[in-house]
């Protein structure tokens, strides 16, 4: 069942646009405070277009809803987006389908800056998201200098980068777990636990303002670059032959995603295998083209973490579960299903 | 269009792959490239594809410098076809050919029915029209290079380069493949291993031995017992067909 020609693409967009805007609509009426359905559309009426008539909900439920609500579904999907795209990105700059954004180390980085901010109070002058500013400070660190890294002696490549980015996320765990080790405090402990399973729950207007635009920006920058990541994926050799020359563009991929993943951390903490399992699930289905596959990853990643949020909001009663173990639990089987399903391969011989 | 060498000298560290090598290709010529392994054909070939950079000397296409012009411009004028294909991901056949048209598109510039039409043509020279939606990394060895060729072909150039193109490949994919590019009219230069396949196809024929021109000239000029014997340390007898064709016999 081979369905990749572009009609097949172009009714998947024309049916995935709507629904990440159904998504949006639908997700804010869930949650743990009890709010009709009427209630949280006429908030968001009115607070779009000031209708004055629809004015007759109490305070609680404006903010819940505007205040607390939609801000966090807003940042799902700029979250969900950003991971996704980063993950082809990755997938194409290390020429390897088992890269995730965090492959340049990002994950250990950030999680270092997390653990340095909660533990030893480090850049508390950083204002009340000081966790988050740190962590976004130690991906942005460790991805220039893996790239920094791979780039001594000689330019850099796939299997350097990749090396450079396990032996810096050696480091940055190490030195996580050595200030955990030494400090010994339980309480700063399960904090650091709990932010690196990721969550949502952080959600302010004045994060999604940040946040969204840099994403989607982000997002239509590498949408418009969808020729030289297919080149990419060819290997240096091929593309010289084809008429580009692929290193500084790398460089400058590696910078724009590492920026858009550290923004994603900053947001909403590790928020892992998104990025790994929607760009193989789009692939699966519509193949390998980028000018396709990013476009699509965007919105189905998105729409993937509304949805998960959701389930995170109501799975346990009166509380939350991280979205990371979710996504995790739910995410893994639904990849297993189909790889085994389809006769995917990963290049070679397929069988 | 033409393609020289002018001395083009190659070191990795202190070994010198390359010893200042100069060749010529005319015009519509298919020129052959022999020599033992390790005799720097690939890596010569590879200078003038780009992948490497000379340590001295130059190439130039019709007289242009190389390093003068863009790698855009330097991929609309030369294809290549070189041995090993792999990809770490699946493209259909459409795709991968697609991606000939590469380096005629701006940046922003989307595929045009235009494109689509000499993706279809090419596929059709090849005669791999009827694979046009399948994986890439399905098919056979002879049909992968066949679809590499049908991207050369896309790239539109006057100039083809072959880095042992039907290495892994059958006698039959190996001929089909040598008659096909040679019925391309377009100029060619490539690496052989197989002497006649190179008797068979070659204008004129490059020898190279340690990363340098040990003969060149016209095909049986070049091809004689002496220079056989030298060069590759075995021994031949060579006879000529009804036809005129000559062929290598090891003794």
């Amino acid at each position: 069942m081979k369905k990749r020609n572009n009609s097949f693409f172009i009714l998947a967009m024309a049916v995935l646009l709507p629904l990440l805007v159904f998504s949006i609509l639908a997700s804010i009426t869930f949650g743990n405070a009890d709010i009709s359905i009427k209630e949280v559309y006429s908030v968001v009426i009115y607070k779009l277009f000031h209708i004055e008539s629809l004015n007759t909900f109490s305070d609680a439920v404006h903010d819940v809803v505007w205040l607390i609500r939609l801000p966090r579904v807003l940042l799902a999907v700029a979250v969900g987006m950003g991971l996704s795209v980063c993950g082809v990105i990755m997938q194409a700059v290390v020429k390897n389908p088992l890269a995730d954004p965090y492959v340049l180390g990002i994950s250990s980085g950030a999680s270092l800056g997390a653990t340095l901010a909660i533990m030893l109070g480090v850049g508390a002058f950083l204002g009340q998201n000081s966790v988050g500013v740190a962590a976004f400070l130690g991906a942005m660190g460790t991805s220039f200098a893996v790239m920094f890294i791979s780039s001594i002696g000689g330019r850099s490549n796939a299997g350097k980068l990749i090396l450079a980015g396990m032996a810096v996320s050696a480091v940055c765990s190490a030195f996580s777990s050595f200030v955990l080790y030494i400090a010994n405090d339980k309480n700063a402990m399960s904090q650091v636990t709990f932010w690196t399973m990721g969550s949502l729950a952080g959600a302010k207007w004045s994060k999604v303002a940040v946040v969204l635009p840099i994403i989607i920006i982000g997002t239509l920058l590498f949408w418009t670059q969808y020729r030289n990541l297919n080149l990419m994926l060819l290997g240096d050799e091929v593309s010289i032959t084809l008429g580009t020359d692929l290193h500084k563009v790398r460089n400058m991929y590696m910078i724009l995603s590492s920026l858009m993943v550290g923004f994603a951390v900053y947001a909403a903490g590790m928020i892992g295998f998104v990025g790994l399992i929607i760009p193989h699930a789009i692939r699966m289905l519509f193949g390998t083209d980028h000018m396709k596959m990013i476009p699509l990853c965007a919105l189905t990643g998105a729409i993937f973490l509304i949805w998960s949020d959701v389930a995170c909001r109501i799975i346990l009663p009166n509380s939350e579960m991280p979205i990371g173990i979710l996504i995790s639990i739910i995410g893994a089987p639904c990849f297993i299903y189909l790889m085994v399903r389809r006769s995917y391969g990963f290049g070679g011989d397929k069988s | 269009m033409k393609i020289d060498t002018q001395d083009i000298r190659l070191s990795y560290g202190a070994k010198e792959i390359l010893k200042g090598v100069s060749i010529n290709v005319p015009c519509k010529q298919f020129v052959g490239v022999i020599g033992p392994n390790g005799s720097g054909k690939s890596t010569m070939l590879k200078c003038i594809y780009r992948v490497l950079k000379p340590t001295g000397g130059c190439v130039s296409l019709n007289g242009e410098k190389l390093e003068e012009i863009s790698y855009r411009e330097s991929a609309k004028k030369m294809a290549v076809l070189a041995q090993h294909n792999y990809y770490n991901f699946e493209f259909s056949v459409r795709e991968v050919v697609l991606m000939g048209r590469a380096p005629h598109k701006k940046a922003m510039e989307r595929d045009n029915a235009k494109d689509y039409e000499i993706v279809d043509e090419a596929l059709k020279t090849v005669g791999m029209y009827d694979f046009i939606d399948r994986d890439f990394s399905t098919l056979s060895g002879g049909e992968q290079q066949r679809v590499i060729l049908a991207r050369a072909l896309a790239q539109q150039t006057p100039c083809l380069i072959l880095d042992e193109p039907t290495n892994h490949l059958d006698i039959t994919h190996q001929l089909q493949l040598m008659r096909m590019v040679k019925n391309l009219n377009v100029t060619i230069i490539s690496a052989i291993h197989d002497l006649n396949i190179a008797a068979m196809f070659c204008d004129r024929i490059y020898v190279l031995k340690n990363g340098e021109i040990a003969a060149h000239g016209k095909t049986e000029d070049v091809l004689t017992r002496e220079l056989i014997s030298d060069i590759y340390k075995v021994e031949v007898e060579i006879v000529k067909d009804h036809k005129g064709q000559m062929h290598i016999l090891f003794l």
